[in-house]
């Protein structure tokens, strides 16, 4: 037990069912693997937040419907009633080939095509505060929607692949899929930096030649 | 408890000192490495007993698993689901996901089988960057040289030529897909320039960036594009149990196991790429690591089982800002673009004690040093050593909001604000360095079966730098992917089974080892999940 916990005791909180403890300051993901029970989905970075792997229904004492996090960056706290969110394939696959997008006039066009709900969006919120990340989904899919793709794509920046936002969509939108289509599309279209240009152009005309035996690339022999 | 000097003194100390001196760190580095660098503890390798690369050095905690029995027998195959593919590729991180992308592109039928979920990786949480010698001050020359002398001119000089020459096309090939990066000068998206930031032990600036989630931007795009890539099968929740073999010692694909039904699946393909990454979350020598959950060596298990060798595998990379306090962060890292973009360390009694953009080893090996010699700060009988965030934010105003996004979330986390208090860090187990022996083709020697990524060795030496590891995975990925098709189309497995583990068993038992320890671990002790003994119901 850390020095900080025991200074602090323990909570007491359920999860998927199981009644169990947790050392105060610990996340939900580590009282789960403290109380012994298996860990073989739902996991990914441990903690960074950065995956996603992690998705849980939670609702804390006196609320009355819970909310999502993620379990490896949310300390648990007593009371708490928690339960993972399972892993499911999308059942309307939005697809598009990115690489058969030529035309940036058509951008738009690839939007309605591939996310004909987008268009749809009745406004609840519900992907808003399904996010665990805070972004404002929402007004993403109303951005891509009118052409604005740089901006929707901009408000996507923080997205960890969740995919709850997908779960939340009662349009069946699928936002964050949504999200990385205009990310995607905004970078391979619209990225051609200079230096990585020329840089490419010198080594297809062999000006960047690698010499294994310049006397860099080995160790100083002593003198 | 280790010596050191308390929280309240040491940020006294900091604070009076602020903004410390440049001091080198007085040892050459060949002393410090050999003083304080964990992979040079006393004890801490062992030699292999059996297989092919016996005689070689490996942790006691990998030799045990390399050195084990596997989990399946023939009766096990029997009756079992058979899959087919052109190229099965194990592992659903960076390198599988762009191995499977070249090869489905290329016409092969892929299988991409992944213990967890696609994208659940090391690759996901990388911060820093992604190196290419892109810049005009820079060349695929220094690019070369750097990396050879980073790993102590340990690396397969071959391997390194073919990383670096394939930089700048891997990050054509990464906006292509969809990746976005940092520009100099964010409103010149047309012929503009990258932003560049110098890692630890370069020559030229060459590290490109996405803010300091470089990693999840690029899994962003490659998993979008795996899952919409005709041609794919993507199987979740299936970790490789054991390789499987033909009677010509070919890797013929492999047996699975089906997290959800509890059950053995069969995968047979005429090529067979290992993507399955790294070995942190073995805890070596009993360090916090900053890997993801996955990382516990399956690959290097399964591939030297069937007789691919190894190299390298007694060297590993830790990454000198791990999060020392609190203890539930503990390991966490701290992204070296806090290093990078300026950052110093700094010991219980305010001073520096190492210029921090020397290569990870050295800067590790220094935190290391001065801990053990009581130069350290306790917090809550925690060890480490100052990273001092305030005075970076001093002098660069709005660095930590604004480029510095995953540093400042993780000092939400802590409870600390890192602009007036500087994170408390220690080094974190972070990287494999060796790995599978592979040609620049990406091959093993045992044919049918490539690697590529983090289970591979011969790039790094005995040190990786910074920034290698994603262009790595980008660029032997492809060049896998590549290779992985041609083999599946030369020749087709036959006879089909585990003729390989008789040989493999008979060698453990004359060497006196015991046919009782089991592996690959699949998932870490802690989550509960012992492959050898709960594998028949469904998790």
């Amino acid at each position: 037990m850390t020095d900080d916990a025991t200074a602090a005791g323990v909570v007491h909180l359920s999860f998927d069912g199981y009644a169990i403890q947790a050392e105060k300051g610990a996340s939900l993901l580590q009282a789960w693997i403290a109380s012994g029970l298996p860990l073989t989905e739902n996991a990914g970075c441990m903690g960074q937040g950065v995956c996603g792997a992690c998705r849980v229904l939670l609702r804390r004492p006196g609320e009355r419907l819970p909310g999502t996090a993620l379990a490896c960056e949310t300390p648990a706290e007593e009371g708490m009633q928690v339960s993972f969110v399972d892993h499911f394939p999308a059942r309307r696959p939005h697809a598009y080939d990115l690489h058969g997008v030529t035309d940036s006039w058509a951008v738009l066009d690839e939007v309605d095509r591939t996310f004909p709900e987008a268009k749809n969006c009745r406004h609840c919120s519900g992907c808003d505060r399904a996010c665990p990340k805070g972004i404002e989904v929402q007004r993403m899919v109303n951005l891509a929607s009118v052409g604005q793709t740089f901006a929707a794509a901009e408000l996507f920046d923080a997205c960890v692949l969740c995919n709850l936002c997908v779960a939340a969509c009662p349009e069946h939108i699928d936002p964050a899929h949504l999200g990385q289509f205009v990310r995607r599309i905004s970078a391979s279209m619209t990225l051609r930096p200079s230096d990585l240009i020329m840089r490419l152009r010198e080594i297809e005309e062999g000006l960047q030649p690698i010499d294994p035996d310049a006397p860099g690339a080995n160790p100083k022999v002593p003198t | 408890m280790t010596a050191g000097i308390p929280l309240a003194q040491a940020l006294a100390n900091w604070r009076a000192c602020a903004p410390a001196e440049p001091r080198p760190c007085g040892l050459p580095v060949a002393e410090l490495l050999r003083g304080f660098h964990p992979d040079q503890r006393p004890g801490a390798m062992v030699p292999l007993l059996v297989g092919i690369s016996a005689g070689q050095r490996a942790p006691a905690e990998l030799a045990a698993l390399l050195q084990a029995d596997s989990l399946v027998d023939d009766i096990d195959l029997a009756g079992a689901p058979l899959l087919e593919a052109d190229v099965l590729v194990i592992g659903g991180g960076g390198a599988g996901c762009v191995a499977a992308l070249t090869a489905a592109r290329a016409g092969a039928r892929v299988l991409l089988v992944t213990k967890l979920r696609i994208g659940d990786s090391n690759t996901v949480m990388a911060e820093g960057g992604i190196q290419a010698a892109v810049g005009e001050d820079d060349s695929l020359q220094r690019h070369f040289e750097d990396t050879l002398r980073a790993g102590h001119f340990l690396a397969d000089k071959s391997l390194v030529a073919a990383l670096v020459s394939d930089g700048p096309a891997a990050i054509r090939w990464l906006i292509q897909e969809g990746m976005s990066f940092d520009l100099a000068d964010e409103g010149r998206r047309m012929g503009g320039t990258l932003l560049r930031k110098k890692p630890g032990g370069a020559s030229a600036a060459r590290l490109l960036s996405y803010r300091d989630f470089t990693g999840l931007e690029l899994m962003r795009a490659l998993r979008e594009a795996v899952l919409l890539q005709p041609g794919i099968t993507l199987l979740d929740r299936h970790p490789a149990l054991e390789l499987l073999s033909d009677d010509r010692g070919r890797c013929a694909g492999a047996a699975l196991h089906d997290l959800a039904r509890g059950r053995t699946v069969l995968a047979r393909a005429g090529a067979t790429v290992l993507a399955t990454g790294g070995s942190g979350r073995l805890h070596l020598l009993g360090f916090p690591t900053s890997n993801h959950y996955g990382a516990t060596a399956d690959g290097l298990v399964l591939a030297y089982r069937l007789g691919a060798p190894l190299r390298e595998v007694d060297s590993f990379q830790f990454h000198p800002t791990g999060m020392a306090w609190p203890g539930h962060l503990e390991g966490q890292l701290v992204s070296e673009s806090a290093r990078s973009s300026g950052a110093m360390l700094v010991n219980g009694l305010g001073q520096r004690f190492v210029e921090e953009l020397q290569p990870r080893d050295v800067v590790a090996a220094a935190i290391l040093r001065e801990i053990a010699e009581g130069r350290g700060i306790l917090r809550d009988g925690r060890a480490g050593v100052f990273l001092d965030t305030p005075t970076l934010e001093r002098g660069k105003p709005g660095i930590l909001a604004g480029s510095l996004v995953t540093l400042s979330h993780l000092a939400h986390r802590a409870g600390i604000d890192p602009a007036s208090e500087p994170f408390l860090i220690r080094p974190t187990l972070h990287y494999q360095n060796g790995g599978l022996v592979i040609d620049p083709a990406g091959r093993t020697p045992v044919p049918g079966l490539l690697a590529a990524g983090e289970v591979t060795g011969g790039l790094h030496g005995s040190n990786r730098m910074m920034g290698n590891a994603l262009l790595e995975l980008v660029a032997f990925g492809r060049r896998a992917g590549e290779a992985a098709i041609l083999d599946a189309r030369v020749e087709r497995p036959r006879n089909v089974g585990l003729t390989h583990l008789a040989d493999w068993r008979r060698a453990l038992t004359v060497q006196g080892l015991p046919l009782s320890r089991k592996a690959p671990m699949i998932f870490p002790p802690y989550g509960n999940f012992n492959a050898a003994t709960d594998r028949g119901k469904a998790a």
